[in-house]
């Protein structure tokens, strides 16, 4: 009894009225953020943060930018409305807060870098004829704060359950996407409309879309050539056909044979995804094309003359399924392990034999999961871009046909941003199937089911198909790797000059030890240290953004959910090509002019990779009980805290998967980087591609492997720091599942 | 018992188009433990969570120590809550399971170990502290679920179902043991299941539920011997309902005319098993007789009529076929329409 | 612990670049459109030179021409230097790039001075070099081919490459030349034969000469200039001056209009028409012949004297409707014949 006495007087630290002045504080507190972005940091672009109330939003105002005066008015009133009891909860606060917002965003679009984008503007601010830049600190801050308010009083109306760090979450993962996904997309659908004047050309957008180069199917006739689009769709549909087939066969070989070498080539099936591009397409012109090593090994052996067959078509497919394998076979292998071996063992015992249970029971069951396999390497060839740039020869896809409207010789936004509505539309439609076919399943990690019986083994003919259909692909595999190991360290790869060198190496990396310290000469250092700062910060943000909206999903119950999350699958769903086109439309004017600097590549890669993040975190949330989170809170901790020391120590898998994920996309991704960069943040992908275009191959190759290797060591250095869960068997992590709330 | 601790004004919580909880309201004394009691999908664990602030009524107001908290989120109310699934955190001891809450209310980090210290020893796993949960019995996981949450003495103590992952055999002893601390802490207490067994062990109050309204609220005793309705009667303990007619003063069902103070129409009649005595030699016949070791149990037909009947073990055995009388006490008859 | 100290350690590892965003004013964005080779010695002997870091960006000319086009709302590149003179003529026709008067212009090439002059000095000539092709002495071992009339014949079926020339200057030129040279209809049927033994446009202007250096093709068309940088590094390449005459480039040099650093901009300007700066290029093995009367012309370049180069008529071709017209015509009437 005396213990409990002592409880009691430690009661009086939690006092009641603590929280409800917490509340009233984070509003307060963001209401000051604003204020301070209105008047003590510059709002225009080019300015130092801290150089103080003189470039503000009210002094600009003051100055005779009169278009910024309703935004700071409404501000104000805001203000003052805050000074009431109970304001979050007012509605004059909320449609005060959406005036300022929606003020915001007007004030950024009505005055152009150049002058006003109206008439009446115009004539109502004189100095509106000077133009504006983009927003800089003032602006952002602004933006950030107005978010933050509009979360308060959303959760303060119950938003959330009334808990402001998901309703903050939230709300700033919607804004975030509304600027950085929904509007450059917006933007660049109206650049398919619009002639460069601002005028409505639908005269114009009905040439493009029509064209005869575009939708053309001549060469199913055998005389003349296809559309782009026609090629683009037949390159997809056979590449992903072939890429399937493959992911079968190596998904069989791991979960239905007996194959010794199972880590071997699940190892050789990761090496894709680490590999930049275009060297696999430098690698199979070395193999294949027509001084190639194969091709003339085949020429002399038949004595025939060497062709330059693997130019088009054949090469940009042979390409893309080494490339795509691995992602079906994943999805296969995954799906073959659902398989409940019961219902083999069933069909076995009522005397089917092997093959017959084969084609009557693991094929229908496979179905689904071939479908989607096929969808994702089709989405995947349609955004490819590395691969038909180096290969494609006279062979046009959408993605290089973009690229070449954009940097062609004859740049015409117009026509790209028409081309990328088409190349968008394929990929929804694709997209929008695979949804549909792989429903929730992809998010739900298959549990160990399936260990209730004996997985039924392939029959023998299929067995043979099965190691016909890999071993050459294991081989093909080497020979690429071979090539790019290699190819860096000898004179002259494409003439076949294998004296080995280091000349390679010392032109892109030579650096100097002098008096004043670390000198760097070599022509790569710059693009791999941009790459790699990049890479290094864009990836804990991609897994943060990415992790907390599988949090939000799976744990968050509000309105608009399934839109939330069907935006945030936009964004991966949205081409490389389209996003880079698209960017460069959006964000080369005020009010956000961010191009050219790292900022948007950071950006660009952390909205493209993020949904990866996602799907790690959500498969890894649906395994763990949910009432853990639960019991945080209501030992008191916030969102914040329950996410930080009760969700993520739990995940560390997932967020290790997006960690490293996102590091290695951002380090290899091309489509959509080519536009983005700039002289001072130029990327590797983008040199290598100068140096394949300049047919510097070992160079492309040298600086490929080293790339992979310092790829290798960061992803070391993740695990290092990010570590495995250190947990020992734990039943409450597959524990049952969260009661259903309905109850 | 009259200070008020939980109060429900008319909280309505709805899914969608479904409603869980609707308009339902009523208040929990300090100190008391209330159980909610229904079958599934009765809205018993809606209402124990929108107490937590794990869901937010949809209308209506929810008042934690007389004040409004239907507006806060979990984080900001002084509530304890021990889970189904007892969520004790896999990565943490069960020293710092305990201290965790006090931690996160800003209480400096020895200070909240020496809580958890002293209330893990009033749980009686005191040695236990260094040991991950994995590492602990199911029983011994339940207490730390239970140390967990009263630690930072809440305004109210929250169980949803505790009792689900505890064999049958514990589950008398656990119980017991939730009861004695929620009395010697003075605690009020929430109690969800759906075992009306445990419910009238543990509870001062049980709330009946039915499709998110309330049935009756009431002591285990009034539940069980005044029943309002042939729901309450049915969930709490086994029931005989009897569809009859009333006129004049009797009750009228197959063979049994029974004298009631009731107004003429048709009603229910409800009678406990163990209230009914066999007699033998009459009009009804024994259709079944089971063998429970502490009591006999005999389902017998009286024209369209089935009784389930209850009779000590010490009486004389009947079997199967026997002809026997029904004899009911008009008193132990509980009329409800 | 540890672990943490090393992630702080990458993380300070991977910032520290980002850090000195050098302060604006003493730096110059040069975007170049030649080889890299030659990219890089320019600025960083501009560099050492005067102290202005030179952040530079390589890009094909028709890619420079359109970043130019798809920054003008807020320029970020300073000086264009090199690649075709045609897009520099459009992006000046188009206002993109700024007038400049240099005083180094009384010491240049007539050729180069024409440059500027039909302009409005918005452009100026800083190398020329002349179309040509190059064959491949490995494949092609007798008869070899001295005439454009030649590359029609059916033994270099599927060997000859070209550029595409919506995406090449370089094709581009070679398309102008042909019409000035044989009339355009005339032209576009050699060009409609020509695709017969076509086996690939690139896209790059450059790539048909290394496909053949490597034998993937018998003959790529290319400046010569070109070609013979690839015999110089050891490839059995030889270089051929069509005997019917041929146009050449003027590769030119253009100062951004609002770009963020004038003035480092005209100091650029100047001293890349110096022949100390001008002859950087020999060094980097690029041999154009360069625009100052005073610099020296690299050995290996071929002389523009020993070719038959007809007037090509900069201004006309330069233009971006006659540009417009040529493609648009070269896109109905080859680009879509069958492969």
């Amino acid at each position: 009894m005396p213990r409990s006495g002592r409880c009691r007087s430690n009661r009086q630290r939690i006092p009641v009225g603590r929280f409800s002045l917490t509340s009233d504080r984070a509003g307060l507190a963001w209401l000051g953020l604003l204020a301070a972005a209105l008047g003590l940091v510059p709002w225009y672009k080019g300015n130092n943060l801290f150089a103080g109330p003189a470039a503000s939003a009210l002094t600009e105002a003051l100055a005779g930018r009169g278009w910024l005066w309703p935004m700071i008015a409404v501000t104000s009133a805001l203000s003052i409305a805050a000074l009431t009891r109970g304001w979050q909860r007012s509605n004059l606060a909320l449609g005060l807060t959406l005036g300022a917002f929606a003020l915001l965003i007007w004030q950024g679009f009505a005055v152009g870098l150049r002058g006003p984008s109206a008439d009446w503007v115009g004539s109502a601010f004189p100095r509106a004829a000077d133009g504006q830049t983009g927003l800089g600190w003032g602006g952002f801050l602004a933006g950030i704060a107005l978010t933050g308010l509009l979360s308060d009083l959303f959760a303060a109306r119950g938003f959330c359950r009334g808990e402001r760090f998901p309703a903050f979450c939230i709300t700033a993962i919607v804004a975030l996407l509304t600027l950085f996904v929904f509007f450059p997309i917006l933007r660049l659908g109206i650049a398919a409309f619009v002639d460069p004047t601002g005028a409505l050309a639908l005269g114009t957008f009905w040439a493009r879309i029509s064209a005869p180069d575009l939708w053309g199917v001549a060469c199913f006739a055998g005389a003349g050539r296809c559309g782009v689009v026609v090629n683009t769709v037949v390159l997809g549909v056979l590449s992903a056909s072939f890429a399937t087939a493959l992911g079968l066969a190596l998904a069989l070989l791991v979960n239905r044979t007996d194959f010794r070498m199972k880590r071997a080539l699940r190892a050789i099936s990761i090496l894709p995804i680490i590999t930049p591009p275009f060297v696999v397409g430098v690698a199979i012109i070395l193999l294949f094309g027509r001084t190639g090593l194969v091709t003339s090994f085949v020429a002399d052996l038949m004595d025939v003359r060497p062709t330059r067959w693997i130019y088009g078509l054949p090469g940009i497919l042979i390409a893309q399924v080494l490339a795509f394998a691995p992602v079906t076979f994943l999805v296969l292998l995954s799906t073959l392990e659902a398989i409940n071996p019961t219902l083999e063992e069933a069909s076995r015992t009522l005397g089917a034999r092997s093959m017959t249970t084969f084609r009557k029971i693991t094929w229908p069951l496979l179905r689904p999961g071939l479908a989607a396999a096929f969808l994702l390497a089709f989405i995947e060839s349609l955004a490819d871009f590395g691969n038909p740039i180096v290969l494609g020869g006279g062979y046009e896809v959408l993605s290089v046909k973009i690229f070449f409207a954009v940097v062609g010789a004859r740049y015409d936004l117009g026509n790209a941003a028409t081309l990328a509505m088409i190349l968008l539309a394929l990929t929804l439609i694709a997209f929008w199937l695979q949804m549909r076919w792989m429903g929730k399943k992809s998010y739900v990690t298959v549990t160990g089911k399936s260990d209730a019986g004996l997985t039924a083994p392939l029959p023998p003919i299929l067995k043979i198909a099965v190691f016909a259909v890999v071993l050459p692909w294991v081989l093909f595999t080497l020979a690429v790797y071979i090539i790019i190991a290699a190819g860096g360290f000898v004179t002259d790869i494409g003439r076949w000059d294998l004296t080995p060198t280091l000349s390679h190496l010392v032109t892109a990396f030579r650096f100097e030890i002098a008096e004043n310290g670390l000198q760097l000469y070599g022509s790569a250092w710059d693009s791999m240290i941009t790459t790699l700062w990049v890479a290094g910060l864009a990836a804990p943000l991609t897994t943060l953004v990415g992790i907390l909206t599988a949090w939000l999903v799976a744990r968050q119950d509000f309105a608009g959910r399934r839109a939330f999350e069907f935006g945030t699958m936009l964004s991966f769903a949205v081409p490389g090509t389209v996003v880079g086109v698209s960017y460069v439309a959006a964000f080369n004017v005020p009010p956000v002019d961010i191009t050219g600097t790292a900022a948007i590549l950071i950006i660009c890669f952390v909205f493209r990779n993020m949904p990866v993040g996602m799907r790690a975190g959500l498969a890894a949330l649906a395994q763990i009980d949910k009432s853990m989170e639960e019991a945080s809170q209501t030992m008191g901790a916030g969102g914040a805290t329950t996410l930080r020391r009760v969700v993520l120590p739990l995940i560390r898998p997932a967020v290790f998967t997006a960690l490293v994920y996102s590091f290695v996309t951002a380090m290899t991704a091309v489509s959509a980087v080519i536009f983005l960069v700039s002289a001072r943040h130029n990327m590797a992908t983008a040199y290598i591609m100068g140096r394949v275009e300049a047919g510097e191959y070992a160079l492309a190759i040298a600086y490929s492997a080293v790339l992979m290797i310092v790829m290798i060591g960061c992803v070391a250095l993740i695990q290092l720091a990010v570590g495995t869960r250190r947990l020992g068997r734990r039943q409450e992590l597959q524990g049952r599942p969260a009661a259903d709330p309905a109850e | 018992m009259t200070e008020t601790a939980i109060e429900f004004v008319n909280v309505l919580k709805r899914y969608g188009s479904a409603v869980a909880v609707d308009k339902m309201s009523f208040s929990i004394a300090k100190g008391e433990l209330v159980t909610f009691l229904g079958p599934s999908g009765c809205g018993k664990t809606t209402s124990l969570r929108l107490i937590a602030g794990l869901e937010l009524p949809t209308e209506g107001q929810v008042k934690i120590a007389g004040r409004d908290v239907s507006r806060d989120p979990a984080s900001e109310r002084n509530v304890g809550m021990v889970f189904q699934s007892y969520a004790l955190f896999p990565h943490m001891s069960v020293l710092d399971n305990v201290s965790y809450g006090p931690t996160i209310r800003g209480v400096p980090k020895a200070e909240a170990r020496d809580r958890a210290r002293a209330i893990l020893d009033q749980v009686g796993l005191a040695g236990y502290e260094a040991r991950l949960p994995s590492e602990l019995s199911g029983g011994q996981q339940q207490r730390v679920a239970v140390a967990r949450a009263i630690v930072q003495q809440p305004d109210v103590l929250l169980f949803d179902e505790p009792l689900s992952n505890v064999d049958a055999k514990l589950r008398r002893k656990v119980r017991a043991e939730i009861r004695e601390l929620q009395q010697r802490f003075g605690l009020t207490a929430v109690y969800v299941t759906h075992d009306q067994e445990e419910a009238l062990a543990v509870s001062d109050r049980i709330v009946v539920m039915k499709m998110g309204q309330i049935a009756q609220i009431g002591t285990p005793a009034e539940l069980y011997e005044q029943p309002a309705s042939s729901f309450v009667a049915d969930f709490i303990g086994d029931a005989n309902l009897i569809e009859g007619k009333v006129s004049s003063g009797t009750f009228h069902a197959a063979h049994l005319a029974l004298p009631v103070r009731a107004a003429d129409g048709i009603v229910t009649a409800t009678i406990r098993p163990e209230r009914i005595r066999l007699a033998k030699g009459g009009i009804a016949t024994i259709r079944s007789a089971s063998y429970l070791g502490s009591r006999m149990e005999y389902v017998v037909q009286d024209e369209n009529l089935e009784f389930l009947v209850s009779r000590p073990i010490s009486e004389p055995r009947l079997t199967a076929g026997d002809s026997v009388d029904l004899q009911i006490d008009p008193a132990d008859l509980v009329l409800v329409r | 612990m540890t672990k943490r100290s090393v992630l702080l350690a990458a993380a300070a590892i991977m910032l520290a670049p980002a850090v000195p965003a050098s302060a604006q004013g003493n730096e110059l964005v040069l975007y170049c459109s030649v080889q890299e080779e030659w990219c890089r010695a320019m600025s960083e002997a501009f560099q050492r030179e005067t102290g202005i870091n030179v952040l530079m960006t390589r890009r094909s000319s028709g890619e420079t021409y359109a970043q130019i086009a798809a920054e003008s709302g807020q320029p970020r590149g300073d000086v264009w230097w090199g690649g075709t003179g045609d897009p520099h003529l459009q992006a000046a026709q188009e206002g993109l790039t700024e007038e400049y008067r240099s005083d180094m212009l009384a010491e240049l090439q007539p050729w180069a001075l024409q440059q500027a002059e039909t302009s409005g000095y918005r452009t100026v000539g800083i190398y020329a070099g002349g179309l040509g092709f190059g064959y491949n002495t490995d494949l092609v071992t007798e008869n070899p081919p001295a005439c454009w009339a030649d590359l029609l014949d059916a033994r270099f079926e599927d060997d000859v490459q070209v550029a595409n020339p919506n995406s090449s200057g370089t094709s581009y030129t070679m398309l102008a030349t042909l019409v000035q040279l044989m009339g355009e209809e005339e032209a576009f049927e050699y060009l409609t034969q020509l695709h017969g033994n076509i086996s690939q446009y690139t896209q790059s202007g450059s790539a048909p000469i290394r496909a053949a250096a490597t034998g993937e093709t018998a003959i790529g068309i290319v400046f010569m200039h070109d070609a013979v940088a690839q015999t110089v590094t050891g490839a059995p390449i030889v270089t051929v001056a069509p005997c019917e005459g041929t146009g050449y480039e003027v590769g030119s040099m253009s100062i951004i209009a609002g770009g963020p650093n004038p003035d480092a901009a005209r100091a650029f300007y100047d001293w890349a028409l110096t022949p100390a700066a001008q002859e950087l290029g020999a060094t980097a093995n690029s041999f154009q012949i360069p625009s100052n009367v005073n610099s020296v012309t690299p050995d290996a370049a071929p002389r523009l004297e020993d070719v038959n180069l007809i007037d090509y008529d900069f201004a006309l071709y330069g233009s971006s409707e006659e540009r417009t017209r040529l493609l648009q015509r070269w896109d109905a009437e080859i680009g879509s014949l069958p492969q």
